[in-house]
């Protein structure tokens, strides 16, 4: 029988009709991929009319959280009426307050904005699965792995080195990616800032920060030649 | 159908895999290229929601369902509220015919993805000058 573990659904509004939609579902799977694919789950909203038992099941069996692009709060609502209570609501409108205007409806127009809007919210609804999970899930119970969507799978992750260990770091190479947009060079001097991203996505434990410091770094210059920078 | 009358299309837009991120790509492709000026998207959870406007709406305006998978969630949601849609599309069925194309993933659809989005689209694009009885203009 396999372990229980508490994992924290996160339910995204389709919100065709509008770019702050396109950002939500875009913003969940990061976090589903990249920040935290070990603790979180998903399920598609128009499931619950559409599906069975097991689908209006899932915010009574995880703790779950809503992503909703405008303050028609259509994930929440639809959630809470199907489903069950949801422990947090989160509307991306507000967490952008204003800022990353002209975004896209579709990937075709994606630009700057709209990738740095996707982690601001990601980002966001990150820390929320950190605060429940914190909390001990909230009112909700635990639900099993096989509860989840299949497709809630990690990405691929990249390998360092630490203390002669092989360690692998999910979505190391994305991490990596977004350092290089953002104008970060592979330098010595940015080594804490490498390893401070980094941290934000994977638990570097205390005692080897120095470890990973340089195995980071030395990581970032292999991807940035690679990526002929 | 009244030519005034935009055809919603409506995909399912699923979060799970790469089947619903070309539902929602060849909607887009159809509202905002193949013909903008007879088409409109709506957000399925609206639906879902129970809002009245989109009720009225998915009442009003001929529908057109865009399903990433057989479990047909914007087809059955439609359903429920107004019986049958005026077409209904599945990935599949464009997928099938490229097989063992890797389309992307939910989160980015690659050059395979965008071929299968796009023929999708124009079957949607058909399907609308069919409802309108006239070709459709982009």
């Amino acid at each position: 029988m396999s372990e229980e573990k508490l994992r924290v659904g996160i339910i995204s509004c389709s919100g065709e009709e509008i770019p702050e939609g396109t950002i939500s579902r875009l913003a969940t799977r990061r976090v589903l991929e990249l920040l935290r694919p070990d603790q979180t789950v998903t399920l598609c909203l128009p499931l619950f009319l559409a599906g069975g038992e097991q689908e209006r099941d899932f915010a009574r069996s995880h703790p779950t959280i809503t992503v909703d692009g405008c303050d028609k709060r259509c994930a929440q609502a639809g959630t809470e009426k199907h489903s069950g209570p949801v422990s947090a609501a989160l509307v991306v409108t507000e967490m952008l307050n204003g800022g990353y205007p002209d975004c896209a409806r579709s990937s075709r127009q994606r630009g700057e904005v709209d990738r740095e809007a996707v982690w601001v919210v990601a980002e966001t609804i990150a820390a929320t699965v950190d605060q429940l999970l914190a909390e001990g899930g909230g009112a909700q119970g635990r639900g099993a792995e096989s509860d989840g969507c299949a497709c809630s799978r990690p990405l691929p992750g990249g390998t360092v080195a630490i203390n002669g260990e092989e360690v692998t770091i999910p979505g190391l190479q994305m991490i990596f990616g977004q350092l290089l947009e953002t104008g970060v060079a592979p330098e010595p001097g940015n080594a804490d800032r490498v390893l401070a991203t980094v941290a934000i996505y994977y638990p570097v434990p205390e005692a080897e920060r120095e470890a990973y410091r340089e195995a980071l770094l030395e990581a970032y210059k292999r991807h940035s030649a690679q990526a002929g920078v | 159908m009244d030519p005034a009358q935009k055809v919603l299309v409506i995909p399912c837009s699923g979060i799970g895999k790469v089947h619903g991120l070309i539902s929602r790509e060849a909607t887009y492709l159809v509202t905002d290229e193949l013909a903008p000026g007879q088409t409109e998207t709506l957000c399925l959870a609206l639906l879902v929601k129970g809002d009245e406007q989109a009720l009225a709406r998915v009442r009003s305006q001929p529908c057109i369902t865009v399903d990433g998978c057989p479990k047909a969630c914007a087809q059955k949601n439609v359903t429920l509220v107004r019986g049958e849609s005026d077409g209904a599309f599945q990935v599949l069925q464009v997928l099938k015919q490229h097989r063992g194309v890797q389309p992307g993933s939910a989160s980015s659809l690659n050059e395979a993805g965008w071929t299968v989005a796009r023929e999708l689209a124009e079957l949607v694009r058909d399907k609308v000058a069919e409802l309108a009885g006239c070709e459709v203009t982009s």
